[in-house]
C-alpha cells in the first residue's frame, strides 16, 4: 500500500486543521499568581467572611482559565462562588470574591486550583497556586462577672482570689494584736475593750492570683448522643467563658483538652494567653481512644500542687474515683457539668417511656453529683438551656461582701 | 452546536442513502438523534464517541467511493458539534458574573475559521485532484489523526 486515495486526505484536513490550530495556540507558559485576603481572620461561629482571591498572569495570554478556591472542609459558601471561568491576558488580574461561613475550628486556606485551555479546549492544563490563607472561629465567650475559687495554694502576686493569710483585703480574716504601723482604723474596739492594755486590729484576707488548670473532657462517649447532637460545644463555650473571667482577673490560666489526645495549653497570664486558649479551644474536636476513655490517666502532674482544677465534663459513673483521687492529692477541684439527661431529653420524643427512663438516668446522674459534693468537690450543675452565665452568677459568683459578713 | 449536528449527521446519512444504503443512513440518523438528547441530558462524554463514530463512517464511505463531499462535511459537522459541546461543558462551570457571552464569541468566531480553514484546504485538495498521496505523506497524516484520536481518548476518560 504505497498510496492513499485524495478523498481520505480531504477527509483529514479538517480534523489536522483544528488539531494543528489547537497546538498552535496552546499557551506556551503558565505562570499564575494569586493572592487571598480574608476580610476577618478571627470570627464566631457561623458568621460570614468575605473571600477574595485576586489570580495574576505573568505568563502568556490565557484564553480560558477555569480557577477554583479550594475550600477547607467545613466551610460553606454564603454568597458567591469560588469557581470561575475567566480570560487573563498577559499580566493581567482578575479578582473575585465569595463569602464563606463555618463553625467552630481552625481553618488554612492552601491553594487555588486552576485548570488552562487552549483557545479550542484540545490542550488541557492543571496547576495549583499557593494562595495561603487562616481564619480562625472562635467559641462565643460570654463574659462572667466572677467566678469564685478557692485553691489551697495562691501565687504571691495581688489578685482577686482569698489566700487564706491574712494581710491586707478586704474580706474579714480574724483579730490579731495592734501591731505599730497598723492603721488606727484598723483596730477592732471591741476586742480590745475586753482588755485592759492591749489593742486588738482586725486582719483581712490576702487576696493574690492563682494557678488555674481548666480540663476539657472531648471524650466522645460523654459528648455524643443520638442523632447527632453533641454536648461539646457546650463544654466548649463553658471552657472559654471561664478561662477568659479567670484570665481577666489576673490568673494564671492553662487548659487541657481531653479528648483523643491530649491537647495542653500551657498556663500563662493575660490577653496572649487568652489568644492561646481561644486558638486551642477553636481546634478542640471531641475524639475517643482506649487511653484516654476516662479520666483515670489526666496527668495531673501538669498542674502545680494544690492548685485549682476546672473540669468541664459531662461526668459519668466511673468519673468518681478519678475525681476523688485528684482532691485527694491536694488539688481544689471544681466540676462544671452540662447535665447530658436534659440536653438528650430536648430532642427526644417525650413518650412515656422516654421521660420514665430520663427520670432514671436523673436520679443516677443526682447521686453520681452528691457522690462528688461529698467528696470535697464543687459541682456545677448546667442545664444547657439556660445561659451559662446566669448560671454562674447564681452559683459561682461570690456573694458581696456585705451578705459574707452577715453569714449568708 | 445543534445546527452543526444536524448538518453532520444530514451530510453522512444523504452520502450514504445516494449510494442505496438506507439501513446505514437510518442508524447515522438515529446517532445523531441520540447525540442531541445526550446533549440535553447533559451526557457530554456522548460527544466524543459519537465524533468517532462519524469519522469511522465518513472514512468507511470515502473508502467506498461515496461522494467524498458529503463525508467532509459529514466529519467537519462532528468535528464542530464535537467542540462546542465540550466547550458547552467548560461553560457550565462558569459563574453568572463571568463574561461567557465574550467567551463564546470568540470561541465560535474560531472555530468558525478554524472549521472554514479545514473546509477549504479540503476544497483545494479536491480541486488540485490528488488521487494518490505519496506513503510518507499518508504515514505523516496518519500518525496526526492517530495523535488527535489519542486526545480525544484521553478526554473520553477524563469525564
Amino acid at each position: 500500500m504505497a498510496t492513499v486515495s485524495g478523498g481520505m486526505f480531504a477527509l483529514m484536513l479538517p480534523l489536522v486543521v483544528y488539531l494543528l490550530a489547537g497546538f498552535l495556540f496552546a499557551p506556551d507558559e503558565i505562570k499564575l499568581e494569586a493572592t487571598r485576603h480574608l476580610n476577618a481572620e478571627r470570627v464566631l461561629p457561623h458568621s460570614e467572611v468575605q473571600v477574595t482571591v485576586t489570580i495574576t498572569n505573568r505568563g502568556s495570554y490565557l484564553e480560558e482559565v477555569l480557577v477554583e478556591d479550594v475550600l477547607p472542609a467545613d466551610l460553606k459558601i454564603a454568597s458567591g462562588l469560588n469557581r470561575h471561568l475567566i480570560r487573563l491576558p498577559k499580566g493581567s488580574s482578575c479578582a473575585f470574591t465569595y463569602t464563606v461561613t463555618g463553625p467552630r475550628g481552625g481553618y488554612g486556606f492552601e491553594k487555588v486550583r486552576a485548570r488552562v485551555n487552549d483557545h479550542l479546549g484540545v490542550t488541557s492544563r492543571e496547576v495549583a497556586i499557593e494562595a495561603k490563607g487562616q481564619l480562625f472561629v472562635f467559641p462565643p465567650v460570654m463574659r462572667l462577672r466572677r467566678v469564685a475559687i478557692r485553691p489551697r495554694r495562691t501565687r504571691v502576686y495581688a489578685g482577686t482570689i482569698p489566700a487564706r493569710a491574712g494581710g491586707s483585703g478586704t474580706d474579714f480574716f480574724g483579730v490579731r494584736e495592734y501591731q505599730p504601723g497598723d492603721p488606727p482604723r484598723a483596730i477592732n474596739w471591741r476586742a480590745s475593750a475586753h482588755t485592759l492594755n492591749e489593742l486588738y486590729a482586725n486582719e483581712y484576707q490576702q487576696e493574690r492570683v492563682a494557678d488555674v488548670g481548666i480540663v476539657l473532657d472531648g471524650r466522645l462517649r460523654t459528648n455524643e448522643f443520638a442523632l447527632g447532637h453533641s454536648l461539646f460545644e457546650y463544654s466548649v463555650q463553658a471552657a472559654a467563658a471561664i478561662a477568659d473571667a479567670l484570665l481577666t482577673q489576673g490568673n494564671r490560666v492553662g487548659l487541657l483538652v481531653y479528648a483523643m489526645f491530649l491537647r495542653w495549653t500551657v498556663p500563662g497570664y493575660g490577653k496572649v494567653q487568652r489568644e492561646r486558649i481561644l486558638h486551642s479551644l477553636a481546634h478542640a474536636r471531641p475524639g475517643g481512644s482506649e487511653v484516654f476513655s476516662n479520666l483515670g490517666n489526666l496527668p495531673t502532674q501538669l498542674f502545680p500542687p494544690e492548685s485549682q482544677i476546672i473540669l468541664v465534663s459531662p461526668l459519668l459513673a466511673e468519673d468518681l474515683l478519678p475525681l476523688v483521687q485528684m482532691r485527694a492529692q491536694g488539688y481544689q477541684v471544681l466540676a462544671v457539668s452540662p447535665d447530658p439527661v436534659k440536653f438528650e431529653l430536648s430532642y427526644l420524643k417525650k413518650d412515656q417511656s422516654v421521660i420514665l427512663a430520663s427520670r432514671v438516668i436523673q436520679l443516677e446522674r443526682r447521686l453520681l453529683l452528691q457522690k462528688v459534693q461529698r467528696a470535697g468537690i464543687q459541682v456545677l450543675d448546667w442545664d444547657v438551656s439556660e445561659p451559662f452565665d446566669q448560671v454562674v452568677m447564681r452559683r459561682l459568683s461570690r456573694p458581696p461582701a456585705r451578705l459574707r459578713a452577715v453569714g449568708r | 452546536m445543534v445546527l452543526s449536528i444536524l448538518t453532520g449527521i444530514v451530510s453522512l446519512a444523504y452520502g450514504y442513502s445516494q449510494e442505496g444504503l438506507a439501513d446505514p443512513a437510518r442508524w447515522i440518523v438515529l446517532m445523531g438523534i441520540v447525540w442531541l438528547l445526550a446533549h440535553w441530558r447533559r451526557y457530554y462524554w456522548f460527544s466524543s464517541v459519537a465524533l468517532l463514530l462519524m469519522i469511522f463512517a465518513a472514512a468507511y464511505g470515502v473508502w467506498r467511493e461515496f461522494p467524498a463531499v458529503w463525508m467532509i462535511l459529514g466529519t467537519l459537522g462532528g468535528l464542530l458539534g464535537w467542540d462546542l459541546s465540550d466547550f458547552a461543558m467548560r461553560l457550565r462551570y462558569a459563574a453568572p458574573t463571568d463574561d461567557v457571552e465574550g467567551m463564546e464569541r470568540r470561541h465560535l468566531a474560531r472555530v468558525g475559521i478554524v472549521a472554514a480553514l479545514g473546509l477549504g484546504l479540503a476544497y483545494l485538495s479536491a480541486v488540485v485532484q490528488f488521487r494518490r498521496l505519496t506513503f510518507e505523506v499518508a504515514v505523516g497524516l496518519i500518525l496526526l489523526t492517530a495523535l488527535g484520536l489519542t486526545r480525544l481518548v484521553m478526554r473520553l476518560r477524563r469525564y
